[in-house]
């Protein structure tokens, strides 16, 4: 290194700043001719292996697949992978999800979705020293075709799903390679909280996960949670579907705001503004108007409430319920729970892996419930809480803490994590709820809770145009902004009445979950946008 | 025919009343159905307006179809909650030992078929003020859960004979009047098929029993 005069502050800052500049080239430059020597060697070892590599057909990094060729070769599940397969040549596509190079064999565990199986490639008549060193080299989670003998084991692998049976590997290839670096590791990811912190290992914090959450989705955990969350939908379709409900689809671009302005989004559409749909709730109304008696839709649902709490999304998929009844609504509340208990009883008797998987990584008591749901009514809840000291008048609104209170005592008398509130004061109610003729301070309209948890709010609807507007007026309503809705129900509309719920919170609060984007699979709240 | 005199307050029973129903709930196992609370119900239906629901917990997979509908048709007002005195709600439950819950404030949940009728049974009728009395139908509550329903056939045997001596000095258990003793009694003796090969006094009592039409709830589960 050279001595420099100094003379002055500025340039000997200048100075130094181009000292460490130097340096730092200097150093780079040692790094590539080090990357360089070493690459080199690399590829003369690789050569010098490759000649007498008897095995060099059974691995490497064959072309892309761009469907150059239609190859006549079934892929097993690893799922199907059981002792009764025993002794077969198979051939399965599966992801590297460990490596571990131990002499001449390497073991790996292949992972499938939230399965997986121990594989084994070792020095022999198959496979070669080099091909031993290819394997234990591919990175995690890049994804192999592989060719292999399965074999009983005399000890059961307990850190596998297949647990009777691994694999004797002839070939290996591998389709996509990983890059080296992963943003999180999975095991990381589904270590249980604060079992980490004991055992001084890493944990991945919720924002990290949902950064990179295409990673996050593979883990055994996620696989769980967005299966259970499929099978919602679909009993929840089932359900409706025998009991002779029509699904529909709705707009999501309104011209008007369903249940009040403020948090509703505004959209420029074209040269006015429109707002995404807060609910279908006027749509599903009119389709009632048009006849279609009993109908449903799932769907997004739009809330620009600035709230970042562990329950609320920006845009999540509202499973809406809307029908025609008879004489009281009540029957409308006996249709929705008993699609609730269906769906809860389906999850109960189908999706126990899917339950039991979660739990490990989130403990949590099994969900509980009665059948017929149980049903009470607000005053009944109010003296339960008063009971409880806490003081609240009469026509007031729960808040969440005491939403929270009342889950809790309801729990500790009757032992569910389901029920209803009917009977809730008009005056906390939207403008389209009925009154409830026997005492004009109450309406015909009801929650539904899970844990404790709001999951469902609805009525009996106003069917009648005159009361309608009567309502709207009072709740201070431009009239012109809802005529269409209006006037749906002045050429005759049936008593009618509906709900809607919340995919991601009923699945959070099935599975006991303490957040509602670990059951979004790419959340949207106030702060995240993105993936 | 109301067959208890006086008549309870269910303010001084229960305690101040909030304005909301008071639900009482009872969680049974449906491998043994709770006879004498069935009666009870029957009774307490008589007495006040009752709001009678059965629910299936979780925990149950299925339950017969007799155990559904065991407390009878569906009250024609059983949608406005708010207009019954008392709520009587029945859950079919995988719990080791019946449990009754009412104010879960200020109450322990109370286990047990026996204690659980004392509590409904008060709300019918006051026990005898004579505390000898008192002692003694709880003695044959105490006699019918433990020595008729789960006893050897030799303690069985020898209930039927205390009972036999009993009902031939009167025409209840207690005495003259029909009690708690009774019902308990009845619904042991029924459950356990003792009654073909009991003697006279006790084939007339259940005859008297069955007389009463509260009685008809139990009788339909023990076909």
């Amino acid at each position: 290194m050279t001595k420099e005069e100094v003379n002055g502050a500025t340039e000997e800052e200048q100075h130094a700043q181009s000292k460490k500049a130097l340096k730092k080239q200097q150093k780079e430059a040692e790094k590539a001719a080090k990357k360089a020597e070493k690459q080199a060697k690399l590829a003369a070892e690789q050569q010098s292996a490759d000649e007498d590599d008897f095995a060099k057909d059974r691995y490497g990094l064959p072309a892309m697949v761009q469907s150059q060729e239609k190859l006549d070769r079934a892929l097993v599940r690893v799922q199907d992978l059981t002792p009764e397969k025993a002794d077969q040549l198979i051939w399965l596509r599966a992801r590297v999800h460990t490596s571990r190079a131990k002499g001449k064999q390497c073991f790996l565990v292949l992972r499938q979705q939230q399965f997986n199986v121990q594989a084994l490639v070792a020095v022999g008549d198959r496979a070669s020293k080099q091909m031993v060193k290819f394997a234990a080299n591919i990175t995690k989670e890049s994804i192999v075709d592989v060719e292999a003998v399965v074999r009983k084991v005399e000890q059961k692998i307990e850190s596998c799903s297949q647990q009777d049976v691994e694999l004797h590997i002839e070939r290996i290839f591998v389709i996509s390679q990983a890059e080296p670096r992963l943003p999180l590791q999975l095991e990381d990811a589904v270590r249980p909280d604060g079992e980490g912190e004991e055992e001084g290992r890493a944990t991945v914090n919720q924002d990290t996960r949902l950064d990179n959450r295409v990673i996050d989705l593979r883990t055994t955990t996620s696989q769980a949670i967005f299966r259970l969350q499929s099978g919602v939908c679909q009993l929840f379709r089932d359900t409706l579907t025998k009991k002779g409900f029509v699904e529909i689809q709705t707009p999501k671009i309104i011209s008007a705001a369903s249940e009040g302005g403020a948090n509703v989004f505004t959209v420029s559409y074209f040269k006015s503004s429109a707002y995404l749909a807060q609910s279908p709730q006027l749509y599903k109304q009119m389709c009632i108007c048009a006849d279609f008696d009993k109908v449903f839709c799932v769907g997004p649902v739009f809330r620009a409430e600035d709230s970042n709490t562990h329950r609320h999304l920006t845009e999540f998929v509202g499973l809406d319920i809307e029908m025609a009844f008879n004489y009281h609504y009540h029957e409308v509340i006996d249709s929705i729970t008993d699609t609730m208990v269906q769906i809860f009883k389906g999850l109960r008797d189908n999706f126990q892996t899917e339950i039991q998987t979660v739990n490990k990584q989130f403990p949590s008591e099994p969900f509980k419930f009665l059948e017929p749901t149980l049903r009470l009514e607000y005053t009944e809840a109010l003296a339960m809480l008063r009971e409880a000291g806490v003081e609240m008048g009469d026509e007031d609104d729960l808040s969440t803490p005491n939403e929270k209170l009342l889950g809790r005592l309801v729990k500790e008398k009757y032992d569910t994590d389901f029920y209803v509130l009917d009977k809730y004061p008009l005056a906390v109610r939207p403008f389209y709820t009925m009154p409830d003729p026997n005492n004009p301070k109450y309406s015909n309209s009801y929650d539904m809770f899970m844990r404790g948890e709001e999951i469902l709010s609805g009525a009996q609807r106003v069917h009648d145009a005159q009361l309608l507007t009567e309502r709207a007026l009072h709740h201070q309503i431009d009239l012109e902004k809802i005529k269409s809705y209006i006037d749906s129900f002045r050429y005759g509309a049936p008593p009618h009445g509906g709900g809607g719920i919340g995919l991601e919170r009923v699945c959070m609060l099935y599975l006991g979950l303490h957040n509602v984007r670990q059951t979004s699979m790419f959340p949207r709240d106030p702060k995240r946008l993105t993936p | 025919c109301d067959i208890f005199k006086g008549s309870p307050n269910l303010d001084t029973l229960l305690g101040k009343d909030l304005g909301a129903l008071r639900d009482i709930v009872i969680n049974a196992n449906p491998a043994q159905p709770p006879l004498t609370l069935l009666v009870l119900h029957s009774l307490l239906c008589q007495r006040y307006r009752v709001l009678s629901t059965v629910h299936v917990h979780s925990s149950v997979s299925s339950v017969p179809p007799q155990l559904l509908s065991c407390l009878g048709p569906k009250h024609a007002d059983s949608y406005a909650r708010h207009m019954f005195q008392l709520g009587f709600t029945l859950i079919w439950k995988d719990v080791p030992k019946l449990e009754m819950k009412f104010s879960v404030r200020n109450m322990c949940p109370i286990e047990g078929e026996a204690n659980v009728a004392r509590f409904l049974f008060k709300l019918l009728a006051p026990y005898p003020s004579d505390p000898v009395l008192a002692t003694l139908v709880d003695g044959w509550v105490d006699t019918a859960f433990f020595q008729l329903a789960d006893g050897s056939t030799k303690e069985r045997a020898a209930v039927l004979r205390a009972l036999n001596s009993a009902l031939g000095r009167g025409p209840w258990l207690s005495g003259p009047e029909f009690s708690l003793a009774d019902i308990a009694c009845y619904c042991c003796v029924m459950q356990t098929g003792s009654a073909s090969s009991a003697a006279t006094n006790v084939q007339r009592w259940i005859k008297s029993c069955e007389n009463l039409v509260h009685f008809g709830p139990a009788k339909v589960l023990l076909k």
